[in-house]
């Protein structure tokens, strides 16, 4: 097995859900009504017990502890794309990068429910119920917005056009792509994108929102080689600031 | 660079001097019923409510809102509008004596849930399922099925087609629900840490 190639998977993984994690856990006590705002939390708890998951295989192959690896690394070290570090804004955005991120976690999961190392096919399995929820929030609230009023359709509309160059750059595809799909690791980014393009078009078609074409849409890449925008610093310092003062610190 | 703070942007606009304006008349989502069935076996009771846009967005809510800690293997959610209530009584007579005969009504029978409650201050538990035209009559059936020595303070009647159930492939939804002890409280065991504190202290 090229161990390269599967780490380099995992840690782009990993690095998406503990960002994004993170990001959405910034909704708690701001959401925009108080069962929305419990139930945004807890998938973001979700998300960053699913990046702990992943780091701790990283660690049973040689790579540091969970928390080193977590809370040690600079920006320029994550290996997330540049959807997720994107700062909150207004709730239209967050919600549209939760649809759009979340409908491509839970495939490529589903994807790697199959793989030949065992313990990502096995973590995948564990968290298809979370990954379920996750979806079935997204594409509800898609579906419910996205029908609902003038205001709510063309905010949701603005966010779209605004995120789709970012979340393109999801699927930035990584220097072992072949060695993953020959060693059947991970079916790669193409198949992945290809799939999600599908069930992306299948919800909003259900809305009263456009999808750009998928053609002029230019990729925002670069996040899986560690280039990312002014904005994921500041939230690795935050994220980072109890472990930095006080590695030892439990609660 | 703008602050990354949420609070600062959501911070409300500051007004016009002088202009009164009246607040909107419905500024809120409507209220969902939400009943959950901790175990299986065990009956279905009702947890609470939540505030949602339609029906669907009640049911996605409701996980989160009710089922986030304590064992949970289904739910289901109603608009609130479609619980009918019977009178309350004070435990001393059956919520059924207050249920009065009705003629016999014309029309299709349909399925409609009936739940009971047992206990003052505590929740509504389901009880079965009757077939009748009207609410006020499912109660009738009700009562001939499930009127029992155990008095019931109130009871409700639900049609069952009112009803946003899990379906069977959601079931999986609760499974790694008891790896989240961190969400329990208990689990950060304050109180052993509070007095290791203040014996460190003395």
């Amino acid at each position: 097995m090229n161990e390269t190639a599967l780490k380099e998977l995992l840690y782009k993984v990993a690095d998406d859900l503990l960002i994004l994690g993170h990001r959405n856990s910034e909704w708690t006590g701001f959401g925009p009504l108080l069962e929305e705002d419990i139930a945004f939390s807890s998938m973001a708890q979700d998300k960053i017990g699913q990046s702990h998951a992943l780091y701790t295989i990283l660690n049973s192959l040689g790579e540091s502890d969970p928390d080193t690896i977590a809370f040690t690394r600079n920006a320029n070290q994550f290996h997330n794309c540049m959807l997720v570090e994107l700062p909150n804004g207004e709730y239209d955005f967050s919600l549209i990068r939760h649809f759009l991120y979340d409908t491509a976690e839970a495939i490529r999961f589903e994807m790697l429910s199959t793989s030949s190392f065992q313990p990502i096919a096995d973590l995948s399995k564990k968290i298809r119920a979370e990954l379920r929820y996750h979806t079935l929030h997204a594409n509800t609230w898609v579906k419910q917005l996205g029908t609902a009023t003038e205001e709510s359709i063309s905010k949701l509309q603005q966010a779209l056009d605004y995120t789709m160059p970012f979340a393109l750059g999801m699927f930035e595809e990584s220097p072992y792509e072949k060695e993953l799909i020959e060693g059947g690791i991970f079916g790669g980014e193409k198949a992945l994108k290809e799939k999600w393009v599908k069930k992306v078009e299948e919800i909003i078609s259900q809305t009263r929102l456009r999808l750009l074409d998928w053609k002029v849409v230019q990729p925002v890449m670069g996040g899986r080689t560690g280039k990312h925008s002014e904005y994921l610093q500041p939230l690795l310092d935050e994220m980072s600031e109890v472990f930095r003062i006080d590695p030892s610190a439990e609660w | 660079m703008k602050s990354l703070d949420p609070r600062v942007n959501r911070l409300p606009v500051i007004g016009v001097p002088g202009q009164i304006l009246p607040k909107a008349t419905l500024d809120q989502f409507g209220t969902y019923e939400v009943f959950v069935q901790p175990k299986d076996g065990k009956p279905f009771q009702h947890e609470g409510i939540v505030h949602a846009p339609d029906l669907e967005m009640g049911f996605v809510l409701a996980k989160e809102a009710f089922t986030r800690r304590f064992t949970c293997v289904s739910l289901y959610v109603t608009d609130t509008r479609n619980v009918y209530v019977s009178p309350m009584t004070d435990g001393t007579v059956s919520a059924y004596d207050f249920v009065h005969d009705v003629e016999p009504q014309s029309g299709e029978k349909t399925s409609y849930e009936i739940y009971h409650l047992l206990k003052r201050g505590k929740q509504h538990q389901h009880m079965g399922t009757v077939q009748a035209v009207t609410p006020q009559e499912a109660m009738l059936e009700a009562k001939k099925v499930f009127k029992t020595d155990k008095v019931a303070f109130n009871i409700w009647a639900v049609r069952t087609s009112d009803i946003r159930f899990t379906t069977p492939e959601e079931k999986e939804l609760w499974l790694t629900l008891p790896e989240k002890k961190f969400r329990d409280a208990a689990d950060y065991k304050g109180g052993d840490k509070l007095k290791e504190f203040l014996e460190r202290q003395n």
